[in-house]
């Protein structure tokens, strides 16, 4: 739902925008004028590697589970998800720092110089890299984008951030405190490809360090669309409701007719492949999508399911799913049953 | 005034504990006491073309807050309205989007604080203090759009007339204020920039709209740098206070 009302945004401004088949001048391109993503990473004049590109498929997933919070932490993360994540400062058209921007879908384009790299996010916010030698202030004051240096070690380049402020929030509803750390490592592997791993850790919140890795595309021939927040057309009052609102009108569904619906679900949402997974435990019907941590649903009757989504069950003769709908703002979605 | 006093008042807030304020900037032309020289000469790209490189402001810097970033731009000439721009500006309110936080224009967005000048490879970047946000301006050659989809900042293309950077920008919204003043989806805006020695960088505005403005009108904006300091993080939606207040009309 929350992801749902994002994507459109994207999606509304793609089409219309400017300079998207603009060929992009003095990259390496194959005898067929193809981009050649593969040909070798590009150096600045001091032999370092040149980051300098507009880059897409950030993504990466944490590898934070919700045992490695601390109980204060993990108590705001149920309740964050309770409310659909309906407080989380992005909709009130606040910046997502770095953490969040990182782990979530964009095109981003970096600017190298020797003694400063910027990198420039597609909601229009920006973070400097100073490059010069500085170093990290012993206690800064807390901020959206935090503070970041780097250096190279070798044809990595290395980047330290501290300084955010604690309102930002992690991927999957996960808080953190101002006592959070970032190492990032860039590795750029050919023209095409740059490679990003990050560190992070949280002793305030969390119990041991955590990483994310990113995978970015060059992208080649396009332009970054902006993505301008409006706060005066969030649409926040039409949020209503919580997940536990829907457990404690759920009806009771014998496990005989869940064990039916226990399976892993295949399908396409928002051009992408999804993964939905259906488990029982006690009784209750879990949903993991994507790889992600199990949330219970609450039956509503004996084929529709409440969530952080909507799962409305179809069966066959026997009772046996064959098929899920989930229903996400923008449409429903059938998911074809795998096993 | 109404508009600017909320900015400042957040912008000093957040002054004091700010980082790397007094970080030595490298590499800049020094006097024999070490201070910042600011007047000599312009820096210069490996292509010969000036360096823009920096952070500009627009007012005192040590001044008090009266003085400190005030927008200290000429404006000689009292821009003529169209008849079809004098019905715009009886229908629309005193609306001015950056007290919901939505973008300044141009040249208020260059004014209400700093900003960093950033070049690279066919592109000139704007980070601008104000918002935490940044603008691109091409010049790799490429040609602006015919039909542009309106956003805020526009598109923006440069070229090099000898030691002037022309920049030219359209494909606006029509819900910004240029120069604090309405304008429609036809505004087009010219600047010419110049950084006649290290420290100094002037910028003149050329706006017109013809649907809105008989004649062209134009702005010019003097900067100067601001060494041994660095750009703060401002975030106007961050703490939002003053829409409430904005009450009634002229």
């Amino acid at each position: 739902m929350i992801r749902y009302i994002l994507i459109s945004a994207v999606l509304a401004t793609t089409g219309p925008a400017q300079w998207l088949s603009y060929p992009t001048p003095g990259i390496p391109r194959t005898p067929d004028g193809k981009p050649n993503l593969s040909a070798p990473a590009p150096r600045t004049t001091d032999g370092k590697p040149d980051l300098t590109g507009l880059w897409t498929g950030f993504g990466g997933v944490a590898d934070l589970k919700l045992d490695d919070a601390q109980p204060w932490a993990r108590a705001l993360i149920q309740q964050r998800a309770d409310n659909f994540g309906k407080d989380n400062p992005r909709y009130l058209c606040l910046p997502e720092g770095p953490t969040a921007a990182n782990a979530a879908e964009a095109f981003r384009r970096i600017l190298q110089t020797p003694g400063i790299i910027a990198i420039l996010d597609n909601d229009l916010t920006y973070r400097q890299i100073f490059m010069d030698g500085r170093k990290l202030e012993a206690d800064p004051s807390p901020s959206w984008m935090g503070y970041s240096v780097g250096r190279w070690e070798g044809d990595t380049l290395v980047v330290d951030s501290a300084g955010f402020n604690d309102r930002t929030w992690l991927a999957r509803n996960y808080p953190h405190t101002e006592s959070l750390r970032m190492t990032e490592r860039y590795k750029r592997i050919d023209f095409g490809h740059l490679e990003i791993e990050a560190t992070l850790q949280d002793p305030g919140a969390y119990s041991r360090p955590w990483k994310f890795r990113v995978s970015a595309q060059f992208a080649a021939d396009t332009e970054m669309v902006d993505m301008r927040c409006d706060p005066t057309e969030q649409g926040l009052q039409h949020w209503t409701g919580k997940i536990s609102d829907a457990q404690r009108s759920a009806v009771k569904v014998a496990p005989e007719i869940l064990a039916k619906y226990v399976g892993i679900y295949k399908g396409v949402w928002a051009r992408r492949p999804r993964v939905v997974e259906m488990t029982l435990s006690g009784g209750t019907l879990f949903v993991s999508v994507g790889g992600a941590e199990p949330e219970p649903l609450a039956s509503q009757s004996e084929i529709s399911f409440s969530g952080n989504l909507g799962y409305t069950f179809i069966r066959n003769d026997q009772g046996i799913a064959t098929d899920v709908v989930e229903m996400h703002v923008s449409q429903d979605v059938r998911l074809q049953r795998q096993k | 005034m109404i508009r600017q006093l909320p900015l400042l008042l957040i912008a000093f807030g957040t002054t004091v504990a700010a980082q790397w304020l007094n970080y030595p900037t490298p590499g800049i032309p020094r006097t024999p006491d070490g201070k910042p020289n600011l007047l000599a000469p312009t820096p210069r790209a490996a292509d010969g073309k000036p360096d823009l490189y920096g952070i500009w402001t627009s007012g005192t810097v040590q001044g008090t807050l009266g003085e400190t970033r005030i927008n200290r731009g000429v404006r000689p000439e009292e821009p003529v309205l169209t008849s079809e721009g004098e019905a715009l500006q009886a229908r629309r309110k005193d609306n001015f989007p950056e007290v919901q936080c939505l973008p300044l224009n141009l040249p208020g967005l260059a004014t209400a604080q700093p900003f960093k000048i950033f070049a690279i490879k066919g592109t000139v970047v704007f980070l601008y203090e104000y918002n935490t946000i940044y603008r691109q301006i091409f010049i790799d050659g490429r040609d602006l759009p015919n039909d542009p989809n309106p956003t805020w900042l526009g598109y923006s293309v440069g070229k090099w007339d000898g030691d002037t950077l022309v920049v030219d920008t359209t494909g606006f919204n029509d819900r910004s204020m240029a120069g604090g003043r309405l304008h429609s989806d036809a505004l087009h805006i010219i600047e010419r920039i110049r950084r006649p020695d290290f420290g100094h960088l002037e910028i003149q505005y050329t706006i017109s709209d013809p649907k809105v403005y008989a004649k062209p009108w134009t702005v010019v904006q003097n900067h100067h740098l601001v060494p041994d300091t660095e750009l703060l993080e401002y975030i106007c939606n961050e703490n939002e206070k003053d829409l409430k207040h904005m009450v009634g009309g002229r």
